[in-house]
């Protein structure tokens, strides 16, 4: 007994689910975001001798449904239903709308079908097809031979009614101001927005702060440590003098003054100037360097890069150059050395210390990335290896002993730098 | 796991594709159309030369293709109506898409207008066949996929299977629209000689795959 009460019960809560989803009057299948304009045209289009709407009631429901409408105008698309192939292809959507189907299954195939759909200009085509006891509603507008929605209502004799339905399941959504023929000429010659050409000649200037060490990052510090922890005696003595590093300190910070510019955003060149302070490492414990206030060497380096770049654009307001350049530097240091004021004659060591080259050559590459936003302002980061060196061979000389020593044959650091950039596109 | 993994990147391409509303493959009753014409045979010269067709090989290896496809769909069809190519004469050439690069191309009756046989009577499926190619080791996707549809094939020594590539819809007369659409290839190993025997062979094959991907087809 209990069981059938049970039962029973399930039997009606069913029910009850079976008429309220009978009694749902309205079932859209899908509706894409298709564009209702204000004061809309609305063209009903029906395959049945008298349409299952009136179209001055149902141009009041739209008001009564949607405040946003305006004015719309409805109206019996005749044009429609006079013709042969429209006619043909009303009655097959009569057919074929049913749940379950996408947009595409729904599709006119008929070319001049097609171009129909194309001549609709801002009309929305409301297709009303009577089944008995519901309505096939097909909403279309000029922008695809699909339906942009498709459902049914329930069929009600009451005019106003069955326009109230239609209103309520299919028009709903906000509505856009329509553009007048000019705003639309004007938005068919705008650009696309992602549409950009690269421009022939890209330049840019720059200004970077960066630091630079004589370890290469990922190569093991036992193939610097010699030159690092090497001090200097006797204003001119270490183990060996083949690489600056072995004199002055290597790790410091390198400002960078840039230009360059690019052809057709892959191959460009880059004139820089770059800028580091070294300190001489002297040795503490000798002391000879009592007499010394402070020994410096200002680094200033003068080159041309060769570069190669890829242009990629993530977004509208940012481009990214990523790029890799091969370059030449001329190195020049200057000697910034003073005594101790208490000092007034300096030793014989001072006299013969060590000197560095005139100007060193060398060779630098590396590869980077800029951030173009808003075309004009660039980030740029880039790093790289860069070298300076002179002739080894020297003529040997009788008093080479009493000569200053000359140092600095092969050097080498890396560096790393973080610029600021404005570009610019001088012609097109 | 990683045998569908396997698969589905052994073939990436979709042949086919169905109507959310076919639910059945036809049983016992079917029209079909598009024999007359479908049929082409590539390396003519290459089955002349083993096929006593006397001359003109392309006409009579084709008719003798297409009566062998007709007698195999009329053992499976208790009720198979032959309809004439000259039913779908005024509709234009559609494609169908079956994949991102697959287009099979075809004509397809005007949605709207049922298409009646000759004596009147009018089908509720009708099978169209758009194109039958035989021919020698043929690839399905060297003939759809439109990406590679330009690239010429070198005609291969030794050949070793005869193959039909045939691209199909079956068309719901009554309400107008595609249920099922494919494109098979079938592979015929070739013996010793080829004979009309294999021809045979391979048109019930490719009579049996259309059957079955049908069956396949429905309730997808």
């Amino acid at each position: 007994m209990k069981h059938l009460s049970l039962v029973a019960f399930i039997f009606v809560l069913l029910s009850q689910a079976f008429f309220a989803n009978k009694a749902n009057a309205k079932d859209v299948y899908f509706d894409s975001k298709w564009t209702l304009w204000q004061n809309a045209d609305i063209l009903i289009w029906t395959p049945d001798k008298e349409a299952a709407l009136d179209p001055k009631e149902f141009c009041l429901s739209l008001r009564r449904y949607n405040s946003g409408i305006g004015e719309p105008k409805c109206r019996l698309f005749g044009e429609w239903e006079r013709d042969t192939v429209a006619m043909r292809y009303a009655t097959w959507l009569s057919n074929n709308i049913e749940a379950g189907l996408e947009p595409h299954h729904l599709k006119a195939r008929h070319p001049a079908m097609m171009a129909k759909f194309q001549t609709l200009e801002d009309k929305i085509v409301l297709y009303v097809a009577d089944k008995g006891n519901h309505l096939l509603i097909a909403v279309f507008d000029e922008n695809s031979s699909e339906p942009q929605a498709a459902g049914t209502v329930i069929k009600t004799p009451d005019k106003i009614a069955q326009g109230d339905e239609v209103a309520n399941a299919f028009f709903g959504h906000h509505t856009k101001r329509r553009l007048t023929k000019e705003e639309r000429l004007k938005m068919e010659s705008e650009p696309d927005d992602l549409y950009k050409e690269t421009p022939t000649f890209r330049s840019w200037a720059g200004i970077s702060a960066g630091y630079a060490q004589a370890q290469i990052p990922l190569t093991p510090s036992s193939w610097y440590r010699r030159h690092i922890r090497s001090r200097v005696g006797d204003y001119r003595v270490t183990k060996d003098s083949v690489s600056l590093w072995n004199f002055m300190d290597d790790s410091t910070p390198l400002f960078t003054l840039y230009a360059g510019g690019i052809w057709f955003g892959f191959i460009g060149g880059e004139i820089f100037y770059r800028y580091s302070n070294h300190a001489v490492k002297t040795d503490d414990r000798d002391s000879i360097y009592e007499e010394l206030d402070h020994w410096n060497f200002a680094q200033h380096e003068v080159g041309l890069n060769v570069m190669f770049a890829r242009t990629y654009e993530p977004f509208k307001w940012m481009d990214l150059h990523l790029f890799a350049f091969l370059g030449f530097q001329y190195s020049f240091y200057s000697e910034d050395i003073e005594l101790k004021d208490s000092k007034k004659n300096p030793s014989r060591e001072y006299e013969t210390r060590f000197k560095t080259e005139d100007p060193y050559k060398g060779a630098l590459f590396g590869f980077g990335t800029q951030c173009v936003f808003l075309h004009h302002y660039g980030l740029s980061v880039r790093t790289g290896i860069s070298s300076r060196g002179k002739d080894v061979y020297v003529e040997p000389s009788p008093d080479a002993a009493a000569e200053p020593t000359t140092i600095g044959a092969t050097t080498v650091d890396w560096f790393i730098s973080v610029g600021l950039e404005y570009h610019w596109t001088p012609f097109r | 796991m990683a045998a569908l993994l396997l698969t589905g990147c052994a073939d990436s391409y979709h042949w086919s594709s169905s109507h959310p509303a076919y639910a059945r493959a036809p049983y016992g009753e079917l029209a079909i159309t598009g024999l007359q014409k479908a049929f082409v045979l590539t390396r003519t010269k290459w089955f002349a030369n083993r096929l006593d067709f006397g001359d003109s090989t392309q006409i009579k290896a084709t008719e003798f293709c297409s009566k062998a496809m007709e007698h195999e769909f009329r053992g499976g069809y208790v009720k198979l109506s032959i309809l004439p190519d000259s039913v779908l004469d005024n509709a234009p050439e559609e494609s169908q898409k079956l994949d991102a690069r697959i287009f099979m191309k075809g004509k397809l009756p005007e949605q709207g207008v049922i298409v009646t046989a000759p004596d009147g009577s009018v089908p509720p499926q009708i099978l169209l066949i758009h194109e039958v190619i035989i021919g020698t080791d043929l690839k399905r996707e060297n003939f759809f996929d439109y990406a590679l549809i330009h690239n010429e094939l070198e005609d291969k020594r030794d050949v070793k299977n005869i193959s039909a590539i045939v691209s199909y819809t079956l068309w719901d007369n009554l309400k107008q629209r595609p249920l099922f659409s494919a494109v098979d290839e079938i592979q015929h190993p070739v013996t010793l000689k080829l004979t009309l025997t294999d021809l045979e062979q391979l048109m019930r094959q490719t009579v049996q795959q259309i059957r079955k991907n049908m069956y396949q087809g429905a309730g997808k």
